[in-house]
């Protein structure tokens, strides 16, 4: 390479010498003549040709060499990649070995097997009511998955809440999933069971290390049921553009399960509020446990994927009630639930938002015959929040992100057959000498989640509510997920 | 068949199923009338049991039967306007010269087979079972017991009661029903009385005819007036009556319409009525029975701690007071009211709920000084003779009795305002006479409602007098 790289600059310097001599022959008039001049032009025209050629000549050798090096350095990364592959494939048989020296005799897990599992703790400290602070293991939840071929999916979620379940404690031992996957095009797949509802952000992305806060937010525990799951099935799938839909049959709200006059509030801290299941569709969703099927609901969702770090969308659910059998001969009842939600991730920003809104047809009727009921059946509910989240510290895995959520929830917008003179929560004092709780809130919340890793987080944030006041709380909570 | 009797409780919730297999084996044990099926709409059991509900020849006195203190037109009470010595009195008179007193006032006999037999729940509360404090336990069993009761029928034992039966004309029904050999073993035979009496009173629609305006209601066939939708308003609202906590307006099971009891017992502290002659220490009869030593009464009717209940087992303290809950289906009809007949009318009767602790001094004894013994008719040791100061707010604190202070309405204390106002009184009134069975809302002036229901401003068509 020097040789040829030498070799422009030599003929440079040649081709200078011959034209400094040639014109200082000129220059004398003495020995000048026609001929003379003709000839040296001659060979400074063959000398600036050849000179040409020589330029050609280089720069086809530099492209050969280009080209050259091109070759050696793919090749050298040919040569890097199959060694990181036959680790990796070295990685493998290791592991493999490993698995297999790992397992008992008889039996063993099928690589096709998948288990995962998250849980949470909370301890929750209503700041004006100390007595009535609680710890409890939340929920422990443990998943199974079974993969019977490239197409054909099993998964689903056990789950224990409030950590005792048995007929004198209040926890309860569930399945939260339980369906069939099966794939039927790159775009396309159905699904059939009891499977979490596509609505808002939470319901289906429930694990602690998902969301902001120690608990859940309310509008996706009062508004949205969270966790919502329904029997049936369903179609789904994504677009090369970016966009996720989702639509289905399934199961659909029991209006019959609705309690229309507790003597005592169903809750009377905000946690309370979380675990009554006094919210409209809390109250009567039926999680596919002897579930009444007269009815059937629909659902379609849609969300937009395709910018990063942007996800947007939006659905609605929507069917016949199975409705209360007393009072006899109360009118078909329906029962639909929509909603919006947005999140964007800027870098180190989380900011996220969701509007839900809910209604349920003909409760006129219902609500007359419980005339003074604690708790008529609502015709309108709805809630909103926007959060705010940010990534402020990150060092070996640990994150800090701080955030702060305003949100506002009316589980009783409207009502339809109350009383004349009586409103739809008691005005008197409940028997613990306190006013009943109102069922709508505007709350703010600030805390921050710290993660030891993207899998255990821990949390910590203080709600104030502006109407429950006495809801206003100190929260701290542990969460996992693998 | 030797089950039977035992079952006769559970035999309502099975009524339909009972019947229908019935009909599909034809019931070939052979009836009275013959037919070996059904009449009217009854089993041969429940046909025998009409006839024995009516006929006074099964008590010694020969002039009482279960009908007798137990009358149709008044919602199986007892007829308050009848002729007789104990005519308006809180306890009916029996016994072989039908001059011996009760100790309680008569329960209505409807909606009484919805009653689940005797329980303790799971938190040790009772619940179901016969008679005001449960006793018996169940519509058979209760309905055996008055035959050998000595202030009631006054048969001796079950041998005198059999003794009765074989001279009376259905014999051959009940022969034919549970045979022959049944009469040589009288405590059985007895038993079988009572299970054929429990048929009648289960099967027999007019003991659950579910006709009152409210039902219709409900169908969807008559209009509340205002006054009464108040009403059931201010009944069911817990801040206000809170009287549907016991006594639900709703479907307990979403098929059998309301029945305005959850069957659950409770301590009401009803002052103790001196028009029960038992309660007169004086002059109480012979056949009293002393459980007291308190040095202020001799006698208490602690209801389902005693004295009346054999099972010694049942007397936990904190019970002790408390009786069952009735349903308020045809209350209107019932006066007087509670275990005691205390109150004559249901305006004193829930004035009583909502100022019982607000006004003490107006439904307890009051003495000289202005102390008024509240819970009368409690011994002290289970928070009886709990003496307060009339208009001294903060002279009832700290009371931990057996009296229920906890609930809506009788949750207050003296200075407190009342649940309800005498207005909202009349109109819970107005509401509870809207269960009177009888309404036709074809023609809905046809039911007369008793007086207190005029007196409430009730509207629901022309008033008895």
């Amino acid at each position: 390479m020097n040789s040829l790289a030498s070799k422009p600059a030599a003929l440079s310097l040649l081709a200078a010498a011959l034209l400094s001599a040639g014109a200082a022959a000129a220059a004398d008039p003495v020995h000048t003549d026609a001929a003379t001049a003709q000839k040296l032009e001659q060979q400074i025209e063959q000398m600036a040709q050849q000179l040409e050629a020589m330029k050609a000549e280089l720069q086809q050798l530099k492209a050969q060499n280009e080209a050259l090096a091109a070759q050696q350095r793919q090749q050298a990364a040919q040569v890097q990649q199959q060694a990181v592959q036959a680790q990796q494939q070295a990685a493998q048989v290791e592991q493999a070995v490993a698995q297999v020296q790992a397992q008992p005799q008889r039996g063993g897990i099928s690589p096709d097997l998948s288990l995962w599992g998250y849980g949470e703790i909370y301890y929750t400290h209503p700041v004006h009511v100390p007595a009535l602070t609680q710890a409890d293991l939340a929920r422990a939840v443990f998943g199974i998955g079974y993969r019977f071929d490239d197409r054909t999916v099993f998964n689903s979620e056990f789950e224990v809440e409030h950590a005792v379940s048995s007929a004198s404690d209040k926890g309860e031992f569930e399945v939260e999933q339980f369906y069939v996957d099966h794939q039927l095009a790159s775009w396309a797949a159905v699904r059939g069971g009891l499977f979490l509802m596509p609505f808002g952000l939470l319901n289906e992305h429930h694990e602690p290390t998902s969301y902001f806060g120690v608990q859940r937010n309310f509008v996706e525990t009062l508004v949205i049921p969270s966790t919502w799951r329904e029997g049936g099935f369903a179609f789904h799938g994504d677009t090369e553009a970016g966009i996720g839909w989702d639509f289905g049959l399934t199961t659909g709200v029991n209006l019959a399960n609705w309690d229309p006059n507790p003597e005592n509030p169903l809750y009377r801290t905000a946690l309370d509020l979380e675990n009554s299941g006094a919210a409209p569709l809390q109250a009567t969703h039926q999680e596919l446990s002897l579930a009444n099927a007269q009815h059937l609901s629909q659902y379609v969702s849609l969300s937009y994927k395709g910018i990063p770090g942007l996800l947007a969308g939006a659905a609605v659910f929507t069917g016949n009630a199975a409705t209360p059998t007393s009072p006899p001969h109360l009118p078909d009842q329906r029962v639909t639930l929509w909603e919006a939600h947005a999140r964007w991730t800027p870098g180190a920003a989380d900011l996220s938002a969701v509007y839900a809104r809910g209604g349920i047809t003909n409760s006129a009727a219902y609500n007359l015959a419980n005339a003074g009921g604690s708790n008529p059946m609502p015709s309108k509910f709805w809630g909103y929040y926007l959060q705010g989240a940010y990534t402020v510290w990150r060092h070996h895995g640990y994150r800090l992100a701080p955030f702060v959520r305003w949100e506002r929830y009316d589980m009783g917008a409207g009502y339809a057959g109350i009383a004349p003179g009586f409103g739809p929560v008691p005005m008197g004092l409940a028997a613990d000498g306190q006013p009943w709780p109102q069922p709508h809130d505007r709350v703010w919340t600030y805390g921050t989640n710290f993660y030891l890793n993207p899998h255990v987080v821990v949390k910590a944030d203080y709600q104030s509510f502006q109407t429950n006041s006495d809801f206003t709380r100190f929260d701290f909570g542990l969460g996992l997920n693998f | 068949m030797g089950t039977m009797t035992g079952d006769f409780g559970r035999a309502a919730r099975r009524r339909v199923p009972a019947l229908v297999l019935c009909l599909a084996a034809g019931c070939s044990g052979g009836g009275g009338n013959g037919s070996g099926g059904l009449a009217h709409g009854l089993s041969p059991a429940a046909l025998l049991g009409e006839k024995i509900f009516s006929d006074t020849a099964l008590s010694v006195s020969g002039r009482q039967s279960c009908a007798s203190c137990h009358v149709a037109q008044f919602a199986f009470v007892a007829d308050p306007t009848a002729a007789g010595p104990d005519r308006g009195a809180p306890v009916p008179l029996g016994g072989p010269g039908m001059d011996l007193p009760g100790f309680r006032n008569t329960p209505s006999l409807t909606y009484l087979s919805y009653a689940p037999d005797f329980y303790f729940d799971a938190d040790g509360n009772p619940n179901g079972g016969f008679f005001r404090d449960g006793r018996a336990a169940s519509l058979a069993e209760q309905a055996a017991l008055p035959f050998v009761t000595a202030f009631e029928m006054a048969n001796t034992d079950a041998a005198a009661v059999v003794g009765r039966l074989r001279g009376r004309p259905y014999l051959q029904d009940f022969v034919s029903l549970y045979g022959a050999a049944v009469l040589d073993d009288p405590d059985t035979a007895l038993r079988r009385i009572g299970a054929a009496l429990a048929a009648f009173e289960s099967e027999s629609a007019v003991f659950r005819p579910f006709s009152s305006k409210f039902d219709g209601w409900r169908n969807g066939q008559a209009q509340l007036s205002a006054q009464e939708l108040r009403g059931l308003a201010l009944f069911n609202d817990p801040a206000k009556g809170n009287c549907a906590a016991c006594h639900p307006s709703n479907s307990a099971d979403g098929v059998t319409p309301p029945l305005f009891t959850d069957f659950s017992y409770d301590n009401l502290g009803v002052p103790r009525n001196a028009a029960i002659p038992a309660n007169d220490d004086a002059r109480a009869p012979a056949y009293t029975p002393t459980d007291s030593a308190d040095g202020v009464h001799a006698y208490y009717d602690l209801g389902i701690c005693g004295p009346f209940r054999a099972d010694g087992g049942l007397n936990t303290a904190g019970i002790c007071g408390q009786f069952k809950v009735p349903s308020l289906r045809n209350v209107a009809l019932t006066a007087p009211y509670f275990h005691n007949g205390r109150f004559a009318t249901l305006q004193e009767a829930i004035g009583f709920y909502v100022r019982r602790d607000t006004n003490p001094e107006q439904w307890y004894p009051v003495a000289a000084d202005g102390s008024v013994t509240k819970f009368d008719d409690l011994p002290a040791a289970y928070g009886g003779q709990f003496v307060v100061k009339a208009g001294v707010v903060g002279s009832d604190a700290g009371y931990l009795g057996n009296v229920n202070t906890g609930e809506i309405p009788y949750d207050r204390h003296i200075g407190d305002q009342p649940a309800l106002t005498p207005a909202e009184i009349d109109d819970v009134v107005a509401f509870l006479c809207t269960l009177t069975d009888g309404y036709d809302p074809a023609n809905p002036s046809a039911l007369r409602l008793p007086a207190q229901c005029q007196a409430a401003g009730a509207v629901s068509g022309p008033f008895a007098n």
